[in-house]
């Protein structure tokens, strides 16, 4: 190349800066699976709050964001820690009626994103009729078939302002490289890359652009989509990068025993959020022993 | 000599018997660690138990992904839907990415698996909030993907530990549509097909009347009295019939089949 592309890649604090108070954001991931942990951390540091989340499966990454009183609505199907219960922030906002919720099935929020990357901006449906998730969710309307077939709920596509997901690898210019047998997690990421060019990736390793001539056919978020690329190696922890490493199953259990109360979630936080001043701080209280055990034996980097 | 059968075992028999064969099941993500026995790890082991028995042309999707895998070389104890290990589990092939939502919205999918905090006497079922909506008591999971188990599927098995609160006369708020307020309520919503067709405790089984649409006792696990049944049970309506019959637990082949070759290393049942 004679003339060098845009440089994407920035600091954790740098990207997180680009999320303003009151934005719409998707944070990527599903259930206890590859969310942009760091990213959130480094946003709970920057203060950044009154947002408006926009999810299908979420665990503690949205968890964590409610807790810390930063999440003014929220649009989702789920927000669980599978194993280990429900999300206790969540729980205790919605709770004491601190939390907009906008709730759909969970093909439903999958799709809502599927159908901003179509460039529509709602798709009707029919498999919440009979529950009573249209009685409470104003934003769940009904439309007609102008072909004949009845009616049918009208959902908005997704249209997040910001996409942050968390991805194995990419170049410095942001092409970003997926293993490839992926489970769901990964799949949806890539849907939700397709939503905006306002998209973050964070990654376990800057590979050289080299990498990504050799594997082409794995560069399914092509460096024209992001903004942004930060390189944060266990930046999903405690959640997990599927093939990289697993699930932190220690750590999520003690999040769900402390998130039950303020106080001793607010501990948490300081531990491992405000009291820790970057990433790398955050991984040396984490331990290299435990963050050793978690890596995936026989997949991660090569 | 086989030890009789466990009540996991009586389970897995009864849902297995519920399965026929060239269908399709869908098993989906569950929370907490007794709920993932119940309503994933329970299921699986009589998927396979119903594949071996009677229905070798049905195809299980199990946390909606993994196709027809080896049960008996499950990787962990199902903590999680997705994960490295479940990535390396031997199976019959893979369903990624939308596509799996794609196949219940086509009507494809004949048997689903639930649960949820409160079932009524209707057969509806909540997993997003008890009491009021704005304000809950206890805020719950949220819907996941039951509203598609109870109208895009053939038929819903409906898996409840046997408690008196998780039996209602009507839940606080419907995220699976059983037969709402009785007879012709699904239909006057539109909903033409599918519904609960049992629901299945570690106490006994109840069927829906086809007329009045009522959870009514069909079967009470060996073992269990009905006095413990009805100590449990929250329903208020006349659920007990006149005969009730005790569960028909599995054969000596089938608890042969479960712990030998379905599940020989107990990872999905406790033994």
């Amino acid at each position: 190349m004679s003339m060098e592309p845009d440089i994407k890649l920035r600091s954790l604090s740098e990207a997180a800066a680009l999320i303003k108070d009151g934005s719409r954001v998707h944070f990527g991931g599903m259930a206890v699976h590859n969310h942009p942990m760091a990213f959130v951390r480094e946003l709970l540091r920057q203060g950044t709050k009154d947002l408006t989340v926009v999810s299908h499966v979420s665990a503690n990454d949205v968890d964590m964001l409610i807790g810390a009183g930063r999440v003014r609505r929220l649009e989702f199907s789920y927000v669980g820690l599978e194993e280990f219960g429900t999300a206790p922030c969540f729980r205790r906002a919605v709770e004491s009626g601190q939390l907009e919720l906008s709730e759909y099935s969970e093909p439903v929020a999958f799709e809502r994103f599927a159908c901003s990357a179509r460039g529509m901006p709602f798709f009707p449906t029919r498999e919440m009729v009979g529950t009573d998730l249209p009685r409470v969710n104003p934003d769940i309307r009904e439309v007609s078939d102008p072909f004949g077939s009845g009616t049918y709920h009208a959902v908005s596509a997704a249209e997040p302002e910001w996409v942050v997901i968390h991805a194995p690898m990419a170049d410095k210019y942001g092409n970003v490289l997926f293993f490839p047998n992926r489970q769901l997690p990964e799949d949806l990421d890539l849907t939700a890359s397709r939503t905006t060019r306002n998209l973050i990736i964070t990654v376990e390793q800057i590979v050289p652009h080299e990498r990504v001539r050799e594997l082409p056919y794995l560069n399914l978020i092509p460096r024209f989509r992001p903004t942004a690329v930060v390189e944060v190696p266990f930046g999903a922890h405690p959640c997990s990068c599927l093939h990289v490493y697993d699930q932190d199953r220690e750590h999520l259990g003690h999040y769900a025993k402390v998130g039950r109360e303020q106080q001793s979630f607010d501990e948490y936080l300081e531990t491992y959020v405000y009291g820790v001043k970057d990433h790398d701080a955050y991984l040396n209280r984490i331990g290299d022993a435990k963050l050793t055990r978690l890596r995936h034996v026989g997949g991660g980097l090569q | 000599m086989t030890a009789p059968a466990t009540t996991y075992e009586v389970m897995a028999a009864t849902i297995a018997r519920e399965l026929r064969d060239r269908e399709l099941w869908f098993l989906g993500m569950s929370t907490g660690p007794e709920t993932i026995l119940l309503l994933t790890r329970l299921p699986i082991v009589a998927m396979e138990l119903a594949q071996r028995t009677h229905a070798p042309n049905s195809w299980m999707l199990v946390a909606g992904w993994i196709m027809n895998p080896v049960v008996g070389k499950a990787p962990n104890r199902m903590e999680s839907e997705f994960g490295n290990a479940l990535g390396e589990w031997p199976c019959e092939g893979y369903n990624n990415s939308l596509t799996m939502s794609y196949i219940a919205a086509r009507h494809e999918i004949d048997v689903g698996f639930g649960s949820a905090a409160q079932v009524d006497k209707y057969g509806n079922c909540n997993t997003v909030a008890i009491g009021p909506y704005e304000r809950p008591k206890v805020r719950l999971v949220g819907p996941i993907n039951q509203p598609g188990h109870f109208s895009l599927f053939g038929r819903e098995i409906v898996i409840m530990p046997h408690e008196k609160r998780n039996f209602v006369d009507r839940v606080d708020f419907i995220s699976g549509a059983g037969y709402l307020d009785g007879p012709g309520g699904r239909e006057s919503v539109g909903l033409q097909r599918g519904g609960p067709c049992m629901i299945l405790t570690d106490k006994a089984v109840f069927r829906f009347d086809e007329q009045t649409r009522l959870a009514m006792l069909a079967s009470i696990h060996p073992g269990i009295t009905l006095d413990d049944v009805v100590a449990n049970t929250g329903f208020t309506h006349d659920y007990i019939p006149p005969e009730v019959e005790v569960t028909a637990g599995p054969s000596a082949e089938e608890v042969e089949l479960i712990r030998t070759v379905v599940d020989p290393d107990g990872v999905m049942l406790p033994r």
